[in-house]
């Protein structure tokens, strides 16, 4: 161990109506930047707000009420079933759903139909809708605060058809006054889907604001060290990210030459 | 079945799981009844039933006077205290497992039973002196022994796995390892200076034993087990969320060190008065919740009652047995609970492996 902090100077600010997306290499701090955020862990210097409030001074209960998680990986140590998972996240206001609710929420997903099967048993990409919607269902019914909700890789695992349905739910969320945090990888989802785009390298925020403003081929470049293009797509507002195999990049090199 | 229960709307699954826990409750009155019935001396269904009415001002059926001196002096508290300390092993036992996060675990983990067993050994073999000084120790002081000794060592497993306010509980588990071997090794150390009375005297006592259960015993064990029980029944949202992890729980709004504690110390109220009044009966706490993981789902909002009452059910029985096997001698109980356990639970992993986790 070192004294070395895993994280150095960050000053973010999450918007509610917004959806902002942390990317970067592996071990550039993500993870621990995101479980700071959540309350997880609490850093050495600075602190974290949630609608003006330290994080440390909200109860639990509070806390779960302004801000939903969903952690990289999470296990299920008994075997409930796919519903009983979802349902617990009404665990914190009970009162407040019914199962209108989550019908809706798991429909949405496309795990209705999983409904009775053994969590356990599911695959990865199902396993993550499935906490998708546990999550989503704590932060689902409208408030007058604002709220936020904090996503760690929540795709990762998921075909591409899926990974457009979920971040199209994603930004139909963030008309309900909801802040939407994510680590995501895909780089060509993340400059179609983000409003706001954080860049991390070796445990410092290197370039953060706009996606128009900062999602560019050469700030991709510094961040992974790797060449990435960024281009319009033909006339619409999308974008194409590139990033080819080094020998086909050194063949059209050599041609050049 | 389990099926339909895991997937029914909320309003459906509760009512589905009160009526498992109503036919649960009968069948564990059916157990009462038939426990109070059999036995060296036998009285007939009609005159318990007569005995019972009597008390809640009917007459349902008549008894004779001996009938009514054996069922209430004898029988109706052993088999509520069987009921109490069966039930109250189940329960911290699907407590304890859904606070681990882990099916194998067992009360005993946390080290309430061997240092129970600990301070017992230390009371039968060295304790003379202290029943020569007032006859209330011979009395009381085995029970008090174990009752310290499993709360004291379940504290330092405790402290041990917890930092800042904070318990590891994988560092609770190692801990409560460690700290169970080293009982262990005391309890040898202990017995290599003992009598054979005492050897045998200990033996005996470390099998397990509802016999010499009386009203006043019922009471004290009362009064300890039954606020932990409800301590620990209320928290089964919470416990249905520490499923997911500590770290979800939290996110979820659970104040998960609170939710630690309470589970934990309640678990070892219950174990520690279990294990002073009738010594350590093993495999109760830890087959019964699987029993009903298996066939009616993890939900804890029925795991926690529904594993009080088949543990209740479970030493009961295995307390009809005892006392019926070898009339009119008596077997330890809990050879009994490990004899007819065991190979049931082998039974049911072997055969149900599909629904396993």
């Amino acid at each position: 161990m070192t004294d070395k902090p895993i994280i150095g100077e960050v000053n973010i600010k999450l918007e509610p109506g917004k959806f902002t997306v942390i990317i970067g290499p592996n071990g550039a701090g993500k993870s621990t930047l995101f479980k700071i955020l959540s309350g997880d862990i609490s850093c050495s210097k600075g602190e974290v707000l949630y609608n003006g409030k330290s994080v440390n001074s909200y109860s639990s209960q509070q806390l779960a009420r302004i801000r939903a998680v969903m952690p990289q990986h999470s296990s299920v140590s008994f075997p409930f079933s796919a519903w009983e998972v979802v349902e617990l996240g009404t665990l914190n206001a009970p009162q407040e759903f019914d199962q209108k609710e989550i019908i809706e929420v798991m429909k949405k997903l496309q795990i209705w139909y999983l409904r009775d099967r053994s969590y356990n048993l599911l695959s990865g990409g199902e396993k993550q809708r499935v906490q998708l919607g546990r999550v989503l269902i704590q932060i689902w019914k409208k408030q007058a605060f604002p709220r936020y909700l904090l996503l760690d890789e929540p795709i990762s695992s998921m075909d591409v058809s899926l990974q457009h349905l979920v971040l199209d739910l994603l930004n139909e969320l963030k008309t309900r006054n909801i802040g939407v945090l994510s680590v995501l990888h895909d780089l060509s989802l993340v400059g179609n889907y983000a409003d706001e785009v954080i860049m991390m390298k070796d445990g410092n925020v290197s370039f953060q604001g706009n996606v128009s403003e900062v999602f560019t081929s050469y700030n991709l470049e510094f961040l992974f060290g790797y060449p990435i293009q960024v281009r319009k797509f033909n006339d619409t507002p999308g974008l194409l990210v590139h990033s080819l195999p080094l020998h086909h990049i050194n063949h059209r090199l050599s041609q050049v030459q | 079945m389990i099926k339909t229960l895991q997937a029914s709307l909320p309003k459906v699954k509760h009512r589905i799981q009160n009526t498992i826990l109503l036919f649960l409750g009968i069948l564990l009155i059916g157990v009462v009844l038939l426990s109070a019935s059999l036995g060296a001396y036998h009285i007939p269904l009609e005159s318990v039933v007569g005995v019972l009415s009597s008390k809640l001002g009917l007459a349902w059926g008549s008894y004779t006077e001996p009938q009514s001196q054996v069922l209430l002096n004898i029988r109706f508290p052993r088999i509520l205290m069987g009921i109490l300390i069966g039930g109250g092993l189940g329960l911290a036992g699907a407590a304890l497992q859904g606070l681990f996060r882990n099916p194998l675990v067992e009360p005993g983990l946390i080290g309430v039973s061997s240092g129970g067993a600990f301070f017992a050994v230390v009371f039968i073999v060295f304790g003379a002196g202290l029943t020569a000084l007032s006859p209330l120790f011979s009395l009381i002081g085995l029970p008090l022994f174990a009752f310290l000794g499993g709360l004291l060592v379940t504290l330092l497993v405790y402290n041990i796995s917890s930092h800042s306010g904070k318990t590891d509980i994988s560092v609770l588990i190692l801990a409560g390892v460690a700290i169970n071997a080293l009982m262990g090794a005391l309890i040898g150390l202990v017995l290599f200076y003992a009598d054979d009375a005492a050897l045998r005297n200990f033996t005996f006592w470390s099998l397990g034993d509802l016999g010499g259960s009386n009203w006043s015993k019922l009471g004290i064990a009362t009064t300890l087990i039954i606020p932990a029980l409800a301590m620990i029944m209320r928290l089964f949202p919470q416990l249905n969320a520490m499923a997911l992890g500590e770290r979800e729980a939290y996110h979820m709004g659970v104040n998960v060190q609170y939710v630690k504690y309470v589970l934990f110390l309640s678990s070892a109220l219950i174990v520690g008065t279990a294990v002073s009044i009738s010594g350590t009966i093993g495999f109760v706490g830890l087959v019964v919740p699987h029993l009903i993981r298996l066939g009616f789902g993890a939900d804890h909002r029925l795991v926690l009652p529904g594993s009080f009452l088949l543990g209740a059910m479970l030493l009961s029985t295995a307390d009809l047995f005892a006392r019926n096997l070898v009339r009119p001698a008596e077997l330890p109980i809990g050879i009994i609970t490990a004899l007819l356990g065991a190979p049931f639970f082998i039974y049911l992993i072997v055969n149900f492996k599909k629904v396993k986790y």
